[in-house]
């Protein structure tokens, strides 16, 4: 110990990176989870997690589940193709489990559910039935704070 | 539409709703500016131990300890910013090398480590000197660190030296490799107008090495000042040159950046022009690229070109430093979160508001960036890092 | 492709040359097992260029997105549906809509928050001397060639074989670079978990058999999802028409979001 080599604190220093150069390893191996794909990279659980998100909305098929009648009345409305869930709301938020949780009503105290559809607006294409309060006779009576529901029906709205 | 300094022909300013937040803020920022001040005062370090710059011997380990103080620090801001931090180890776990960003532990930690066995083999002797002398836990502390040899002879001494110059020889490419890449992380994105060119890793280090060299220098006449004004005039001229050439450089490609992609009309510079001329005008145009940067041109041109002495060569020097230490600052900060200003919808420019008490605001980047200093001062209780001796004795030197 | 012909060949010679009764008999199952002994699993099934990953299993399915422009009425039905189905926070959008509106003088646009409420009417200093104005929904476009996933530093987002790109919440450092290197600004960091976030073309949905929640709520069939591979479905029809734009192509993302009718104005 007196009289190391002139090398000897290299050698031991190479022996401390060596020994931590291994340590890491090892944890390295460790920590790789275990579904990790090493082609693609990325860890193959991930596609579990991602397809185990809750379902919100259900689709109108889930709605025929319990209103086999008002879905079989649809078909012959104006609004057949509308999905129920974009006025009613989620599914989620009126079933769970099979069980209904809470009404799926609709806002109708409010018009803008209509009018965001169908209010005029350059954007929209020129086809799509559009309101636009000066062109249609009959709305010129319409007084502030009047529903579209008081003449019209949200399912078939013929005018 | 150019009135209106919109791109696009956008009559309102439009940007992508989720376009609204600037994600990389202050501490990316931070991040390569530190980053940047490692590579240059390790440069300076190599200036002596590589090149023999006998000049630079004064402060060859100065330069060594304050790069280890700054690297330390560099990878704390992103720490910051992560959403996640505790999860910071999958860089080094999985790696994804199609990412510019995934070398970055390994050539950061490799970076630090090379750094820490340069200054052991530099400081060896004192650890041994400090082993034999000390009692109780210190004594352990030094014990260790001599790897219990605690014998100096002349051999190793030699040896030592020659493995210095060697780790030093290595450490050149590396700091270029590590500031070079922080630049390739974001010239590589082409998603962003601002930073996607070629030239933005050599931009980034040639001002990596103008920021570590001022702050070193401004730093050594701190230190000198308060050790009673022992200044090393000829240090201070020939540092002050090799300062003056190295922004000389930085500024020509940052110049030749601007102007390629002015002189090319293409697709970024539509979104790059009114992006200058308008939220960047103060920062960039002022700034960055003005003031901070003809400023310490002329200063330091007349501290190197013309012959000024003493007091003034002292004053002159400390002023185009600051400047520059400033400009740097401001084109990392004029870089990553100018790019960002650019909304992906080439229609409109983002608001950008600092925050002072947030997890990434100011206080926390100040925090951050006084903790290298902090921690070069309790180094230097322990280790000498200025040959006190060798300079007293030589204040001839000063006086020219 | 020219790989998946030469596995025809190789694997049934007694089957006529034709890729697409191959596909056919691979969505029914048949050959899948055959090629996947082959060529092992782990493999990627990515759309038509392949050649980045290196990986010869052909693709099961080839989903694709489509938007019709010309149908979109701007109701943001969509977004809400999928602020509602991903619990995506406010001032964030997986998707959102935007309004175009080009007038001699240049392209006013706007999306106000994100259209999450449809669309006030248009501002009146704006309202005169229209060329042209559509509302287009934007989302991520799940490209073949994602810069979000060649950035991604640890591997936490990723294309899924069946072509979706998406994140792995449990992996995620939300470090933003996916959301720098992304050009379509589809991506943000989820200010409530501080992770990366972006449409995932309801992954979780598609998985169950259903279609993504936007698609299911469009009033206009202004957005269809389904599989190139079978020729069967709406989108390939549509797509056989050949008539769709991509979002910015010179970022050669090549994405599988498609548009009909885009205006040349939109970015």
């Amino acid at each position: 110990m007196s009289n190391p080599s002139p090398k000897a604190h290299l050698v031991r220093l190479a022996a401390v990176l060596v020994g931590v150069l291994v340590v890491f390893l090892i944890i390295k191996q460790m920590v790789v989870p275990d579904s990790w794909n090493y082609e693609e990279w990325y860890r193959e659980g991930a596609l579990a997690l991602n397809a185990s998100e809750p379902l919100a909305y259900g689709g109108n098929e889930s709605c025929a589940a319990c209103h086999q009648e008002t879905n079989d009345e649809l078909a012959e409305f104006k609004h057949k193709a509308l999905s129920c869930e974009s006025c009613h709301g989620a599914l989620a938020d009126h079933v769970t489990d099979g069980v209904k949780t809470a009404a799926a009503q609709v806002d109708d105290e409010s018009t803008w559910q209509c009018l965001n559809c169908h209010e005029a607006r350059v954007s929209k294409p020129e086809g799509f039935p559009q309101f636009d309060k000066v062109a249609i006779k009959e709305h010129t009576e319409i007084e502030e704070g009047m529903l579209c529901l008081a003449c019209h029906t949200p399912h078939d709205p013929t005018p | 539409m150019e009135t209106l300094g919109l791109p696009g022909g956008a009559l309102v300013n439009y940007i992508f709703p989720n376009n609204a937040h600037v994600v990389w803020s202050i501490m990316i920022v931070l991040y390569p500016y530190i980053t940047g001040l490692v590579a240059g005062a390790f440069v300076v370090s190599s200036m002596y131990h590589v090149f023999g710059v006998k000049e630079f011997k004064p402060i060859a380990n100065f330069a060594l300890i304050a790069a280890f103080s700054f690297g330390l620090f560099a990878a704390v801001p992103l720490l910051f910013h992560l959403g996640q931090p505790q999860r910071a180890y999958e860089i080094y776990t999985t790696p994804h090398t199609t990412s510019a960003m995934s070398i970055f532990g390994y050539v950061y930690s490799s970076y630090l480590v090379l750094l820490m066995i340069e200054i052991w083999i530099i400081y060896r002797r004192v650890f041994i000197e400090k082993a034999n002398e000390a009692t109780g836990v210190m004594a352990i502390f030094w014990r260790v660190l001599c790897l219990d040899i605690t014998t100096y002879n002349p051999e190793s001494a030699q040896f030592d030296k020659k493995v210095a110059k060697f780790l030093a020889g290595i450490g050149i490419p590396w700091a270029c490799l590590l500031h070079g890449y922080v630049g390739f992380v974001f010239g590589s994105v082409k998603a962003v107008a601002w930073w996607a060119t070629a030239l933005q890793p050599f931009i980034f280090l040639s001002s990596a090495i103008v920021s570590g060299m001022a702050m070193l220098f401004v730093m050594y006449s701190f230190i000198m000042w308060r050790r009673g004004g022992h200044y090393d005039y000829v240090l201070v001229k020939k540092f002050m040159i090799s300062l003056w050439m190295a922004f000389i450089l930085d500024y020509s490609l940052e110049v030749l950046e601007v102007t390629f992609v002015s002189y090319e009309q293409g697709a970024h510079w539509a979104v790059i022009k009114p992006l200058l001329l308008g939220p960047l005008y103060e920062s960039y145009v002022l700034g960055q690229m003005g003031l901070l940067s003809i400023g310490p041109l002329l200063v330091l041109g007349i501290v190197s070109l013309l012959d000024i002495r003493g007091k003034a060569l002292l004053y002159l020097a400390n002023l185009g430093s600051l400047m520059l230490v400033f400009q740097v600052l401001v084109m990392r900060f004029n870089v990553v979160v100018g790019g960002q200003l650019i909304s992906k919808s080439e229609r409109g420019f983002v608001d950008y508001e600092f925050e002072f008490f947030s997890k990434e605001g100011l206080l926390t980047a100040i925090i951050i960036f006084v903790a290298p200093f902090v921690t070069y001062y309790v180094i230097s209780r322990f280790i000498p890092i200025f040959e006190g001796k060798s300079m007293d004795t030589e204040p001839k030197r000063g006086i020219l | 492709m020219k790989n998946m012909k030469k596995i025809v060949e190789m694997e049934m010679p007694s089957i006529p040359d034709s890729r697409r009764e191959f596909l056919i008999r691979l969505l029914e199952g048949t050959a899948t097992a055959t090629v996947l002994m082959v060529f092992g699993p782990g493999a990627s099934a990515h759309g038509p260029e392949t050649g980045i990953s290196g990986s010869l299993e052909p693709a099961k399915h080839n989903y694709a997105y489509i938007i019709d422009i010309n149908k979109c009425i701007g109701c943001g039905n969509c977004v809400r549906a999928c602020k509602r189905e991903n619990s995506v926070p406010a001032d964030y959008f997986r998707t959102w809509v935007e309004r175009y509106v080009v007038r001699a003088d240049g392209v006013y646009v706007d999306s106000p928050n994100g259209a999450l409420e449809g669309f006030e009417k248009l501002n009146k200093k704006f309202r005169d001397n229209i060329q042209l104005s559509r509302t287009v929904p934007k989302m991520c476009n799940h490209c073949h060639n994602p810069p979000c996933v060649q950035v991604c530093p640890v591997g936490a987002t990723f294309k899924s074989p069946e072509g979706f790109v998406l994140v792995d919440h449990d992996y995620c450092l939300g470090c933003a670079y996916c959301v720098q290197a992304c050009p379509y600004a589809a991506r943000f960091i989820n200010p409530v978990k501080h992770k990366s976030d972006k449409c995932t073309w309801c992954y979780h949905r598609v998985k169950k058999g259903k279609l993504p929640a936007c698609v299911t709520v469009c009033p206009q069939k202004a957005r269809l999802f389904g599989d190139l591979n079978d020729v069967e479905s709406e989108v390939s029809k549509i797509f056989e028409k050949d008539h769709w734009m991509v979002l910015k192509p010179e970022m050669h993302t090549d994405p599988t979001c498609f548009y009909i009718g885009l205006p040349r104005e939109v970015v």
